[in-house]
């Protein structure tokens, strides 16, 4: 690389110093979440609405599958704040093959997580004493579960097959200290599913759970959300689309543009962002779009708006991933290979709209890194786990990643 | 009037509802293709398509309903299908799990179609993206055959 001169490092300098003003997050080195991997040992950060990564108290806890025994098994481990690692992992699972954790924090240092376990739901507490009693939920044909915090109750989200589709259901679980009990259950949606009802994730707004998923009624696939009531918590809206079909006219064949997997947190005072992978402009592949909560039962959400800046049109956009806090922060996660290959990328929002993307060091360059998840805790520090590894197809490790809040 | 009813009924069970593998191709799952692909020693040509895919469902009429790339795409290729945005579970035979949205993931399915010829290994030979006419699938056809003629596979 040829020297700069003094005056081009200088700008530069303003520029690096200029960018790292604006970001709110300053980053620690990542650190392994689990020294388990080498050669075919393929960990999963891939739980529907990419819930993997939780804080309670001042604790960070990840959720994952990999399969170094030779079968997909959950795993869960924590670090503490101030400590330099995590801890020796905690096997969630039973015999069974196990698939896509979702994991949530309570109060003090417990944690709730959910799992398919050869296609039935199951849950379970985990306190720092160790893991609580499984409780299965859903016993047939039931995959991608999701977890949600409402009070000190749980929600939880999964697809179900009813004959050749599956269908969202919605599932409150009371935590009674170590124990999980299970109460109301209920379809999401009343009416009989006429398509795939897939990858569901829920939210709790006060009073009211907000519950977004893909579903394929119209042919294609797109993304619709319901919500709920305190005084009814078993009776939801009718779903309303989220995913906008853009403008133009239809093409004459085909039923729709695709998009997949949306993500869904809440921040500010009831306040909620779904956001998902979204391939209307065909020519770009999927790029990240968000919609506001609105909270009306006749408007759930807002108008569509891409998160990406500019310059991730020229790349394609995978696993979309959201957290919030309550005093409103905001940050979208993805992995996207503008750069050459995958990296993990934020963006938050500002008064003005999205920020710029930021490539997060560390979780950037050489190899791959993706699949991110993310948590803000109380004091608005960013926690973000993902996937990296160093060729197409090689074996894999767990990173994690501590984000300090920086003053506004 | 009976049969003719009964056979439109059969006709529309038999049409492609929604933009999926084209009729009449021994199209199977990526990871059971590659197998395949392993055993026979044979390329592969990858599908790379999803729900309600609008090129897709052009290519299947216009192309594949073609008897010449039928024949040649059965005899010189192990089919797969990959629905690009689907949580199916597949192993491949590194023993890596992967879902079938991740295959298209890694392969930089960001639109559908997209049609990739690869080794039995899973290595990218050459790829056709977006619509395709029978004239585009026969001379890619030719190509792929004769670069493996040359390199002394086939």
């Amino acid at each position: 690389m040829r020297p700069h001169t003094p005056w081009v490092s200088g700008l530069l300098l303003m520029a690096a110093s200029l960018s790292l003003q604006a970001q709110p997050w300053e980053f620690a080195e990542p650190v392994a979440i689990t020294a388990t991997s080498g050669k075919g040992i393929f960990h999963h950060l891939e739980s529907s609405g990419r819930r993997n990564i939780a804080v309670s108290a001042g604790t960070v806890a990840v959720a994952w599958e990999d399969d170094r025994d030779g079968t997909p098994r959950i795993y869960l481990a924590r670090k503490a704040r101030q400590a330099g690692g995590f801890s020796a992992e905690v096997k969630i699972s039973g015999n069974g093959e196990a698939y896509e954790p979702s994991l949530v924090a309570l109060d003090q240092n417990l944690f709730a997580l959910a799992w398919e376990e050869d296609a039935r739901i199951h849950a379970r507490l985990v306190s720092p004493a160790g893991p609580g009693p499984v409780v299965i939920v859903a016993d047939t044909n039931a995959t991608q579960a999701s977890l949600a915090i409402h009070g000190q109750q749980l929600l939880l989200i999964y697809s179900q097959a009813e004959g050749r589709y599956g269908r969202i259901w919605f599932q409150r679980l009371a935590v009674d200290g170590q124990t999980l009990r299970p109460q109301q259950r209920c379809p999401v949606d009343a009416e009989t599913v006429k398509d795939d009802q897939l990858y569901p994730v829920a939210v709790s707004l006060g009073d009211r759970t907000l519950v977004a998923w893909e579903d394929r009624r119209p042919g294609h696939t797109i993304i619709m959300a319901a919500q709920n009531s305190k005084q009814a918590p078993c009776r939801f809206t009718a779903p309303q689309r989220i995913s906008e079909r853009p403008p133009g006219p239809r093409m004459p064949y085909g039923k729709g543009h695709g998009v997949a997997r949306v993500a869904l947190d809440s921040y500010g005072a009831n306040r909620a962002l779904a956001a998902w992978a979204d391939k209307r402009d065909f020519r770009e592949g999927y790029d990240i779009y968000a919609a506001d909560y609105e909270g009306g039962d006749e408007r759930l959400f807002g108008p569509n708006i891409k998160v990406q800046d500019t310059f991730g049109g020229f790349a394609q956009q995978w696993h979309t991933t959201v957290a919030g806090h309550p005093a409103g922060r905001l940050v979208v996660a993805w992995d996207d290979n503008r750069d050459g290959n995958a990296d993990i990328v934020l963006s938050w929002r500002e008064d003005d709209g999205w920020s710029d993307d930021l490539a997060v060091p560390g979780a950037a360059g050489p190899g791959e890194q993706n699949h991110p998840t993310i948590s803000l805790d109380r004091e608005g520090n960013l926690h973000l786990a993902w996937i990296e590894r160093a060729t197409v197809g090689g074996p894999t490790r767990l990173r994690y990643m501590f984000g300090r809040a920086l003053k506004d | 009037m009976v049969r003719a009813v009964l056979l439109l009924v059969i006709t529309l069970i038999a049409l492609p509802v929604m933009a999926e593998a084209p009729q009449g191709y021994p199209f199977q799952s990526f990871d059971k293709a590659m197998q395949q692909a392993e055993a026979e020693n044979k390329p592969l040509f990858v599908y790379f398509g999803r729900y309600g895919c609008g090129y897709c469902e052009k290519t299947n009429k216009e192309a594949f309903s073609d008897n010449g790339v039928r024949e040649a795409y059965t005899r010189n290729y192990v089919l797969a299908y990959v629905d690009s945005e689907s949580g199916k579970r597949l192993r491949l035979p590194s023993g890596e799990r992967i879902t079938e949205r991740e295959v298209g993931t890694r392969y930089n399915a960001f639109v559908t179609p997209v049609f990739t010829f690869m080794t039995p290994d899973g290595q990218p030979l050459m790829r056709l993206v977006g619509v395709q006419r029978i004239e585009d699938l026969t001379e890619a056809d030719k190509k792929v055959q004769q670069a493996l003629a040359g390199a002394g596979k086939k």
